[in-house]
């Protein structure tokens, strides 16, 4: 697992550099000014057509037909609207959520620069643990993850033992079941989706833009705030869209690590649609919050220019890739090494519990454990269920990738092929899936697969699980194609290059960062669903997170820890070949 | 780049592997999974296979509105499912099960409160105070009635509390000195509601943790984050099995039935018959308290269960003086209402 290079640098005929303060888009106006040629135009619109019509079939229909109950069974009826509006309940929980949204979005920001300056400075092996330590949190199944910081954070857990230890506090501190708990676990869970596309763009940054800052006198700071700020947004803003959509739909991480006053949307759907059976009133509030996310999503999209940050923010780079210049760092980015060191900690830190407490004998969770065993562990090579169960989350996460991967990027590189004025709009339905509460999906599917044979097999899954996936590739994708230069295309077409050989040999490379984080984030979004998997698949069938979820309204069964605990092992171990194998050919 | 082709087309045909096809001829239960479905196969469904000859298979995750799911689209592929009162309740205003008529089953050896007209009742369990040794060790004074859990006077400390209205209200009002047979009818009134939620809205700075899990309040007991919570019995005594420092008090209790149901069109309904009776054997009832800390709902299983076993179990005669069964049916009708308000007070 690691994020490849940047390509090689090229020679480019429109390489203008960017200069501090100057919004970048001007990267390449020689081919900006062309009229989109209609040959172009179609190939455009045939590269967004798979994945149109995977999300008209495999997510419009199904979510449609489930949010059409809003508005009553037959007739038009405002009733569950109404509801809505007359309790107070649901407007001050839609205000918390988007609260607790944006605070998360803020903080995911603003602690992944210091984590992805440090990526992009540092050697290549360190830098290699850097993204296994990022994505690590992943790995892990979301239930071991708020286990393992429940046991950090609360009363009498690690971090307070420390504090008071030290003398910093005498009274516990409150960190878990109130807001600081839901932040904490919700960035660092999703803190990975800025991380990843911030240090594309940092690496993609041109060095000399930094060298000819320095040399006209600009310190450090200005050198932050005037080049390196600017031209990284792009990459921040995709990430932090990716966040907020997704942190709008949490629910299992503020049900176990907030308290009411956290109570996010999501859990109250989810809980009308499974427990109320009222799908109606379900449907009701999801349209409320698709409503309110989509008016979000626009004012950032005016505000941000995000159409304009996706299409032309980068210029081609034509110089070194940024790194440490030679005046080595700065006293502020010696701190923001310390700072990103802090935030490595910080994403490591269940981790690093996991361990000793899979360790532990005692069926209820504590670290460090009482007594020592592997009891649970052979659990999990005892009971074929679990081995199993893993097998097919790796088939399911496969095909996700496989098809995500596909799907985004075509219409990542068709939507830049089409007229501008489709764009914004394409772009906000083909991040739709992102918004929508994964059960109001999960629901509509079961429905659309029933009569087909589909819901019990991998193959259904997988499709649901690609609809959820798609989107992440093709924001990714979008965000580094930036960085392409459209008249290298042309020349390599001019020069009689097939499309294929010019994609091969030009296009492809160019966005590969952004492709392999894409399939990265569809890896991760299958591996760790357990709505869909709950809704769409059977004992035969079950994914490991289905089977972790199992009984938790009861127990929690260590096993699972045990599983995340070899998960773990094997993607260290696998890191550690890599870095001898790397070091023996250096 | 022919090894990388070979490998490439070895991943693919490993990725489309068929899941092993099903067999025919069986009874497919469903239920949630973990150490409750393992008592279940132990107790009931093995012996079962064995009488009958019929095979069983197990499927888990049967939320009500994957039930719901299934009827509506015709595509039942379970034959017994389980679920509490409430999901019972949720699922029988659907339509999502079959009526279980006397001819069907015979359950007049059922516990009164028990009794359903579309379910089977499984087990009981029960809501009740579990604190923690530490903070009250024996010897000393010890909570007993939903009255000391609300007293923080008397028994200072943070508690933990269900982030979901059952149960929760009507110990409320039971510690606010209303008698249990009067409990469902205060709560029927705006202000009898009002008493329970203002009862519990009191305690608020003293509840540290609103439990979503059953597992939490455990973890929080046994961590010392809380020093009582209102919570399930088996799941105290699995602390207790563990050796963390928790006790409970029978001195008063909600208990809870849990159902097997049959969802409408399930593809063998005969053989979920045969077995629905064959749980209700007073023999083969008692054998599931073997296994998990939960008490038959039936009179006869008593006689096959010994002291020592019934000590842990909530539905001894002794022990349901004491309680107030948790009512599905004013649940079902009111359920959604307090829940909303429930929320409120505990948001606000």
């Amino acid at each position: 697992m690691a994020i490849p290079e940047p390509p090689p640098a090229r020679p480019s005929p429109a390489a203008v550099p960017a200069v501090a303060g100057v919004p970048a888009f001007a990267g390449i106006p020689a081919v900006a000014g062309m009229p989109v040629r209609p040959a172009r135009r179609l190939g455009g619109w045939l590269g967004l057509l798979p994945m149109a019509v995977l999300l008209t079939a495999a997510f419009a229909v199904p979510v449609v037909s489930l949010l059409r109950l809003g508005f009553g069974d037959g007739g038009l009826s405002f009733e569950h609207f109404r509801r809505i509006a007359e309790v107070p309940l649901y407007r001050s929980i839609l205000a918390t959520t988007l609260t607790i949204s944006a605070l998360t979005t803020l903080l995911c920001v603003v602690l992944s620069y210091p984590v992805a300056y440090l990526m992009a400075t540092v050697g290549p092996r360190l830098r290699a643990v850097l993204v296994v330590v990022v994505l690590l949190p992943f790995w892990t199944s979301s239930l071991v993850r708020t286990t393992a910081w429940i046991v950090i954070l609360q009363g009498n857990g690690i971090l307070n033992k420390l504090l008071m230890g030290v003398g910093l506090t005498s009274e516990p501190v409150a960190f878990v079941y109130n807001l600081s708990g839901v932040l904490i676990g919700m960035t660092h869970v999703l803190m990975p989706f800025v991380v990843l596309p911030l240090y594309a763009a940092l690496r993609a940054l041109d060095l000399s833009t930094v060298q000819a800052a320095e040399g006209l006198g600009a310190g450090p700071a200005t050198v932050f705030v005037r080049v390196v700020l600017p031209l990284t947004a792009p990459g921040a803003v995709a990430g932090a869209t990716i966040v907020f959509m997704n942190a709008i739909g949490f629910y299992i991480t503020p049900a176990l690590m907030g308290g009411p006053a956290q109570t996010m949307i999501s859990q109250v759907i989810a809980d009308n649609v499974n427990r109320e059976l009222n799908w109606g009133f379900a449907a009701a509030l999801s349209t409320m919050l698709l409503g309110a996310t989509l008016v979000i999503f626009m004012l950032f999209q005016r505000a941000f220019g995000l159409e304009r940050l996706f299409s032309g923010a980068g210029t081609a780079r034509s110089g070194e890739p940024f790194r440490l210049t030679s005046r080595g760092r700065s006293a502020g980015g010696v701190l923001t090494v310390v700072f990103g060191l802090l935030v490595a900690v910080f994403l490591i830190a269940p981790i690093l519990v996991v361990f000793p407490m899979s360790l532990g004998s005692s069926p209820f969770l504590s670290f460090p454990p009482y007594d020592y065993s592997l009891r649970w562990y052979v659990n999990f090579f005892e009971t074929s269920k679990w081995f199993n169960a893993l097998i097919r989350s790796l088939q399911v996460a496969g095909l996700t990738v496989a098809g995500a991967v596909v799907l985004g990027t075509a219409a990542a590189i068709g939507l830049g092929r089409i007229p501008a004025r489709w764009r914004t709009a394409i772009e906000t339905l083909f991040v739709l899936p992102m918004i929508v509460p994964v059960i109001i999906l999960a629901v509509g599917l079961y429905y659309l697969f029933a009569p087909t044979g589909l819901v019990g097999t991998i193959w259904g899954l997988a499709i649901g699980h690609t609809v959820l996936a798609a989107p992440y590739v093709f924001v990714t994708v979008r965000a580094s194609l930036k960085s392409f230069d459209p008249s290298l295309e042309l020349a390599a077409l001019g020069l009689g290059a097939s499309w294929a050989t010019m994609a091969r040999r030009i296009l492809v490379p160019t966005i590969l960062p952004g492709i392999l984080a894409g399939a990265v984030f569809a890896f991760i979004t299958s591996f760790d669903d357990v709505v869909l998997a709950l809704f769409l698949t059977n004992i035969r069938t079950r994914t490991l997170p289905k089977l972790m979820y199992e009984g938790v309204a009861h127990e929690i069964d260590p096993t699972i820890i045990a599983a995340a605990g070899l998960i773990i092992l094997v993607t260290i171990l696998l890191m550690l070949v890599n870095l001898l194998v790397t070091r023996r050919r250096a | 780049m022919k090894r990388r082709t070979l490998l490439t087309a070895a991943v693919a045909a490993w990725m489309l592997l068929p899941a092993a096809a099903a067999s025919a001829e069986e009874m497919v239960f469903a239920s949630w999974g973990g150490a409750y479905q393992e008592a279940i196969r132990k107790a009931w469904l093995e012996p079962f296979a064995k009488a009958s000859g019929v095979k069983f298979e197990e499927d888990t995750g049967p939320e009500t509105a994957k039930i719901k799911a299934m009827v509506e689209t015709k595509s039942v592929t379970w034959d017994i499912v389980t679920a509490g009162g409430g999901g019972l309740m949720r699922g029988v205003a659907q339509g999502l099960f079959e009526p279980i008529t006397a001819e069907m089953v015979n359950q007049s050896d059922v516990l009164d409160g028990a009794k359903n007209a579309y379910g089977v009742p499984s087990e009981i369990f029960s809501t009740l105070i579990g604190f923690s040794t530490k903070a009250f060790p024996a010897g000393g004074a010890q909570p007993k009635t939903f009255a000391d859990f609300f007293d923080v006077a008397k028994f200072p400390g943070k508690r933990t509390l269900p982030d979901k209205p059952e149960t929760v209200l009507e110990a409320a009002l039971l510690a606010d000195g209303v008698p249990a047979g009067d409990v469902y009818k205060t709560l029927s009134t705006d202000a009898g509601m009002k008493r329970a939620l203002d009862k519990i809205a009191a305690l608020k700075p003293n509840v540290a943790v609103w439990w979503s899990s059953g597992a939490q309040p455990v973890q929080a007991l046994g961590a010392g984050d809380v020093v009582m919570a209102l919570g399930w019995n088996g799941r105290f005594q699995a602390g207790m099995d563990s050796n963390l420092p928790i006790a409970m008090s029978w001195d008063q209790q909600i208990p809870q039935v849990g159902y097997f149901m049959i969802p409408k069109g399930a593809p063998n309904k005969a053989a979920a018959v045969k077995f629905l009776n064959f749980i209700l054997k007073p023999e083969i009832n008692a054998e599931l308290s073997r296994h998990v800390a939960y008490g038959p709902a039936t009179k006869g299983a008593w006689s096959h269960i010994d002291a020592k076993r019934a000590e842990r179990l909530p539905s001894t005669a002794e022990r349901l003086k004491n309680a107030l069964f948790l009512d599905i049916e004013w649940w079902a009708k009111n359920g959604a209402k307090a829940t909303e308000a429930y929320t409120a007070m505990i948001k606000g």
